[in-house]
């Protein structure tokens, strides 16, 4: 059973944000919605003895989504593939998942009334081809693939390296996965 | 953009207020109607129970992104919230029946079924209780949200419903022969509303008087140390984000309303309601509505503290704020 | 690509080409239908970004159709900078701006007449070709401020720029003040992959950057101290007994007197100077030249120091020889013109510039490594070793601020008119009050550009320029690369817009050079160039589509055959070619442009190092401040300051703060990071408002937040070498302002 996920490689990542502007652009995002911003950790330290480093941040796709079984109207959805989305039809904007999601992933579209979250570019996916943020990345610091498949790189990766997954002691069981 | 939090508005803490208030007066009615030995409280407040809640909803649906989907919310039966719209809505329609039994006219044709009185009693007894508490179980289990998260929030929620319950039941009880008075001129023998003039008295039961201004005190006595418990919980708490979202109520930007709350909405009717002077519990009922108010406007606003992750509320606070002017033109 | 749109349809062709938003040149799909683009994406197959596509490039349809985009010819009708404009055909545009030229030159000569450019983004072959068949010396871009005085210098010594590096080979690479993380982004990939393959990197920058955080080793030295670190690097290869003493002894000359020059530079007497710690000098010396074959990468802050750039190309030079890391194996490699393919020199009929006028050239008297004296002696050893020579419309330029000042003093001669393509000098030009004096009193003034800028408020004539989508794109390093990228056009240019190549050539047959332009298209004079290679393909098209690229293969160690193309045949340490032109042939010491050893009273009213001119996504100089997707992401300028420094200057993170130099203020906001020497701040560069009033005199807020009105162009700050002005290593000092406000209008 595909499980899909996403690394990121913090290594590799230098906070230019082409990813959130690729998804941004492409999927047509209302200018106040922002899918996944990319933070800045630091300069920490004190000069010149310094670290820098980058968080791009997105919806985690949980194994265990605390947006899923709060939506009281079943807008809220998650695949068997593990990929979280919203059936616009069904959303009322009640704002419940929002308020639910501890990363902050799902916005209210002031446009439609109702909410909008990443959905790894699901329509993309269905056409062989990978999600824009990763698609853009020049990098390579965003890779993504099926989980449970062993020969796949995002489960080579989660594999072979010390990673950690944000929030983790709340027990989402987020499916991004972080290199760092 | 910078200074639009993701978070639930004014409007849904207002009809946590109602709904709750609503749930707390239909408990009260209801454990009135099965151990208070024949007395009820008065039809001003039983009918205001159910209305409250009607007026929750009213606001729960504007809050609403799409509200003519708002009978949506009715489908998921893993979703506490569509628990409580069941719930609410069965408390609605039982509280008015049973409100309405203390109307006489021949409309009401079950208002001398006892049984029915006592059988809708306990299904006021148990909707009223999952309204009065259901929110704060809600925002309990949101782990993302740390003033929220944990049992604390719904005892806090379900003592707040059922003190401005009281307090409104006790309101109402002094409205009743206020209302009379009023509508004297239109209770008149000949007129259609002349039923009313039998009911709009003086509630006779004295120990509705003697009992609830005690027990409101005594509601307060337990708001007082719980919030100061959970606040003290909460700051010295797990998480710096726990401790940093109690501060704003201890020592930052909430801290000026939340005394509000604990002052005038909290001890200064708890005094009041002790104070063998005619106007005090009455002045004191009126600052528990607005004290639960408050309370309930200060945790909604609460929400806007999430667990942030590293470098999230710098790169938020850089983000415009709405105003500026290149948002405003016709660019791409 | 766009959420709904169905890329499966009938009709849609997928087009390669490349982005044009800086010289990364990224290879992008185009999607197009009736020459309509309905989708863009990166292109997984072009070599250097592999699919990757930065913020900017994403941007490609926003920019395409955009509101603000300049679309018909515009002639200006009222004041300069009203803002009044009448629309008028493109021909009737060509024929008027002749007109006025052909008028200019009857009265004041050809070389009254000077262009503009900015950063290559424009075939600026097709420039040179017109300015030399009109008869004008006087064409110029931002060349000064990047590379070209590095190619020039580096040319004289070992008779090429060695800057295709061999880094896939490498086991060390200098990033001498470039930041690819924040401005390029392929190379930074490349980078990042061999690093994890054993790459050292060591960075040379004032701040802590993206790429900094990812070096081996990061020296932050003073702002315009580069020149002391050089030095101090050859003493210790040198006499640490670094140095390959094989390459040294049979393929250079001037050893023992470059010995003796560096006696004293030693990293105890550089340590005060780059305020880096002796031991950082050493051990970062000893880094590069142990560590074989290594690496220095260019980068465009050493262009940009003024005073001290020529003589710091010119010591950082001599590092590769020193150490045999110069065109062998994994080092940086002098491949010299291509053979293979028509090179951009020799599209521009450079020798249709009789001898006359190019003593005319405004600043070749005092700058001659990028003017006639420099370029004309470094050309002929080029073409008697290589047999072509470096591009002119760059290697060879008039001297901007001189030409400002011609416009204003008439000295040495008047300048009347200005042709201005692909730039807006009141951003990108030093000294923003000397460029704005002069675009207001220059009698003729046109603008080609996509936006009405700030300087095309102020023209006569605004002409319509298409962009990377609407152009097919040739890459090879400002035609002095062996190799080249080709890309097609997605679209025929929207509205009225021409491609740059056209405008030339039309205002060149207006002007009677018909007979100088056969190629109707760009198509048609790419595919000449090309032709050559023999691929096979019968239009640009096809090669585009069929062969795409050529990259002949790599040789090392050319040298062991045929040696340099210097005088001498080896690598002059001791620079004859410098001599010659009456430079040090050795690199003298000069402290930066301003500085507290050298002019303490200065530094007493101006207490801070400055630093400006660093690149930033989503922006490229003063671009993409209209795409409201990317302002969005950043829409205010921040300043870096030290959080001591600010402290002391009670000034916290966010505030307005004024930042002040001899020339003059502006304001940004304060950010506050660890990343910077607390006696150091930097300006982010390019800002305007171009949501403002875009009338005279607030031309869209362009002196408000711009970092030019700080810099300098005044002789005495100019490298005496190349003529290069300063926009770092300046004193500065630093302030609270009132906040600007969300809607200030000016």
């Amino acid at each position: 059973m595909t499980r899909y996920a996403m690394v990121m490689d913090t290594r590799r990542c230098i906070g230019c944000q082409s990813c959130t502007v690729a998804c941004k652009i492409h999927n047509e995002l209302p200018i106040d919605i922002i899918y996944n911003p990319v933070t800045t950790i630091g300069p920490t330290g004190t000069f010149p003895d310094l670290t820098l480093s980058f968080l791009p941040l997105i919806c985690m796709h949980c194994d265990n989504p605390p947006c899923v079984d709060v939506c009281p109207t079943t807008a809220s959805v998650q695949r068997d593939d593990g990929i979280v989305h919203v059936v616009d039809s069904k959303c009322v904007g009640c704002l419940s998942c929002i308020m639910a999601c501890p990363y902050g992933a799902r916005q209210h579209n002031h446009e439609t009334g109702t909410v909008s979250k990443c959905d790894f570019c699901k329509d993309r996916l269905e056409q062989g081809k990978l999600p824009h943020c990763v698609a853009t990345c020049h990098q390579k610091a965003r890779i993504f693939g099926d989980l449970h498949d062993p020969d796949s790189d995002v489960s080579k990766l989660v594999k072979n390296n010390r990673t950690v997954q944000l929030l983790g002691e709340l027990n989402t069981n987020p499916n991004v996965f972080y290199i760092y | 953009m910078r200074n639009k939090h993701q978070n639930w508005g004014w409007m849904l803490a207002v009809d946590f207020f109602f709904a709750g208030m609503g749930g707390g007066m239909l408990v009260i009615a209801a454990v009135v109607e099965l151990f208070g030995g024949g007395t009820r409280m008065s039809l001003l407040g039983n009918l205001l129970g159910p209305a409250s809640m009607c007026i929750g909803c009213g606001f729960l649906i504007l809050e609403l992104g799409k509200p003519l989907r708002g009978w949506r919310v009715f489908m998921n039966p893993k979703a506490i919230l569509t628990v409580g719209a069941w719930m609410m809505s069965i408390a609605i329609a039982s509280g008015f029946v049973y409100a309405a039994m203390a109307i006489p006219l021949d409309l009401i044709f079950w208002r001398e079924w006892a049984i029915l009185g006592k059988c809708l009693a306990v299904v006021n007894l148990i909707t009223g209780l999952v309204v009065a508490t259901y929110p704060g179980v809600l925002l309990g289990r949101l782990k993302g949200r740390p003033l929220w998260v944990g049992p604390g929030i719904m005892a806090l929620f379900m003592l707040s419903s059922l003190v401005t319950g009281c307090a409104l039941h006790y309101l109402s009880a002094l409205l009743m022969p206020v209302l009379g008075t009023l509508l004297a001129p239109i209770l008149t023998p000949g007129s259609a509303l002349f039923f009313l003039s039998g009911v709009l008295v003086q509630v006779p039961d004295a120990a509705i008087w003697r009992v609830l201004p005690g027990g409101i005190a005594a509601l307060l006595l337990l708001q007082l140390l719980l919030w100061s418990g959970y606040l003290w919980v909460k700051q010295s708490g797990a998480t710096a984000a726990e401790a940093a979202s109690a501060q704003r109520w201890i020592s930052g930007d909430l801290s000026l309303a939340f005394r509000g709350f604990m002052v005038l909405g909290t001890i200064a009717p708890l005094v009041l309601m002790l104070l063998p002077i005619q106007a005090a519990p009455a002045l004191g009922a009126v600052l528990v509505l607005l004290g639960g108010v408050t309370m309930r406007l200060l945790t909604v606003r609460s929400g806007e503290d999430r667990t942030f992750l590293p470098g999230e509320q710098r790169y938020r606070l850089r983000l415009p704020t709405g105003n500026e002017e290149f948002l405003h033109k016709n660019w791409l | 690509m766009s959420k709904n749109v169905d890329l499966n349809q009938e009709g849609v062709q997928v087009k390669k080409s490349a982005c044009y938003f800086c010289h990364q040149n990224c290879g992008v799909l185009a999607y197009v239908k009736d020459n309509k683009v309905l989708a863009i994406e990166g292109d997984p197959e072009f070599p250097t970004n592999q699919g990757g596509l930065c913020s900017r490039g994403n941007s490609a349809l926003q920019h395409l159709d955009h509101p603000d985009r300049v679309n018909y010819p515009l002639k200006r009708i009222g004041q300069r900078g009203e803002g009044k404009w009448q629309r008028i055909p493109w021909q009737q545009a060509i024929d008027e701006i002749a007109a006025r030229l052909s008028d200019i030159k009857g009265q004041f000569g050809a070389e009254a007449v000077a262009t503009a450019g900015g950063t290559q983004r424009t075939d600026d072959w097709a420039r040179r070709r017109f300015m030399n068949l009109f008869g004008s010396p006087n064409g110029f871009h931002n060349a000064h401020l990047c590379w070209i005085p590095t190619f020039m210098i580096e040319t004289a010594i070992y008779g090429w720029c060695p800057f295709d590096l061999d880094l896939g080979n490498s086991r060390c690479l200098v990033l001498w003040g470039q930041n690819p993380g924040a401005s390029g982004m392929p190379e930074m990939h490349h980078i990042v992959d061999l690093q994890q393959k054993g790459l050292k990197v060591i960075v040379i920058d004032p701040r802590y950057t993206e790429t900094a955080s990812k070096a081996d080793l990061w020296l932050p030295l003073r702002p315009g101290s580069d020149l002391a670190l050089a030095l101090a690097w050859l003493h210790v290869i040198i006499y640490s007994g670094l140095f390959d003493q094989e390459y040294v002894d049979t393929y250079c000359e001037g050893f023992e007197a470059l010995t003796d020059h560096v006696a004293d530079f030693s990293p105890e007497w550089a340590a005060p100077l780059t305020w880096l710690t002796a031991d950082q000098i050493r051990d970062s010396a000893v880094m590069y030249a142990t560590n074989k074959p290594g690496n220095i990468q260019w980068g465009t802050s050493v262009d940009q120091i003024g005073r001290p750039a020529g003589a710091t190309m010119h010591a950082r030079a001599l590092l590769r020889a020193l150490t045999g890391n110069l065109d062998v194996f994994g080092g940086d490699l002098l491949t010299g013109p291509s053979k293979e393919f028509i090179t951009d020199e020799e599209m521009e009929a450079n020798d249709s510039l009789p001898e006359e006028q190019k003593t005319k050239q405004i600043g070749s008297d005092r700058f001659k490594m990028v003017t006639w004296p420099g370029y004309g002696r470094i050309a002929e050893l080029s073409k008697a070793f290589w047999g072509k020579a470096p591009t002119a419309e760059w290697m060879c330029e008039a001297h901007p601020p001189s030409v400002f000042r011609a416009i204003l003093t008439e000295k040495p001669y008047p300048v009347k008119a200005l042709l201005v393509s692909a730039t807006n000098p009141i951003s990108s030009y030093g000294e923003t009050s000397l460029v704005m004096e002069a675009l207001q009193k220059v009698d003729f003034m046109i603008t080609s550009d996509y936006w009405m800028t700030p300087t095309a408020m102020l023209s006569d004539y605004v002409i319509p320029a298409a962009g990377a989508l609407e152009r097919p794109t040739i890459t090879s390093s400002y035609g002095c690369a062996d190799f080249l990228l080709a890309s097609q056009r997605a679209i025929q240019p929207m509205y009225e817009r021409h491609n740059d190549y056209n405008f030339w050539r039309d205002l060149g047959v207006a002007l009677g050079q018909q007979e100088h332009w056969p190629w109707e298209t760009v198509e048609d004079a790419y595919f000449h160039k090309i032709e050559g290679l023999g691929s096979g393909a019968e239009n640009y098209d096809q090669f585009v589509e069929n062969v795409r690229f050529h990259f002949p293969e790599r040789e090392y160690s050319k040298f062991k055959e045929r040696g340099f193309a210097t005088p001498s045949g080896k690598v002059e340490l001791y620079s004859s070619v410098l001599e010659g032109l009456g430079y040090p042939p050795l690199p003298e010491y000069v402290g930066p442009t301003e500085n507290e050893i050298d002019h303490p009273d200065l530094a007493k009213k101006y207490p801070l190092v400055l630093t400006t001119g660093g690149g930033f996504m989503p922006f490229h100089h003063s671009e993409h401040f209209q795409i409201k997707s990317l302002r969005y992401l950043r829409h205010e300028p921040y300043m870096d300051i030290n959080p001591a420094t600010a402290a002391s200057l009670s000034i916290k993170d966010g505030d307005w703060v004024w930042i002040e130099t001899a020339r003059g203020r502006i304001r940004q906001k304060a950010n506050l990071t660890n990343g910077i020497d607390p006696r150091v701040v930097f300006t982010q560069r390019g800002w305007w408002y171009p949501e403002r009033d875009m009338k005279s005199p607030g031309l869209g807020g362009c002196t408000e937040s711009n970092a030019n009105v700080l810099t300098t162009t005044a002789d005495k700050d100019c490298d005496p070498y190349s003529g290069a002005w300063a926009n770092r290593g300046l004193l500065c000092r630093v302030y609270k302002a009132d906040p600007l406000g969300d809607k200030e209008v000016s």
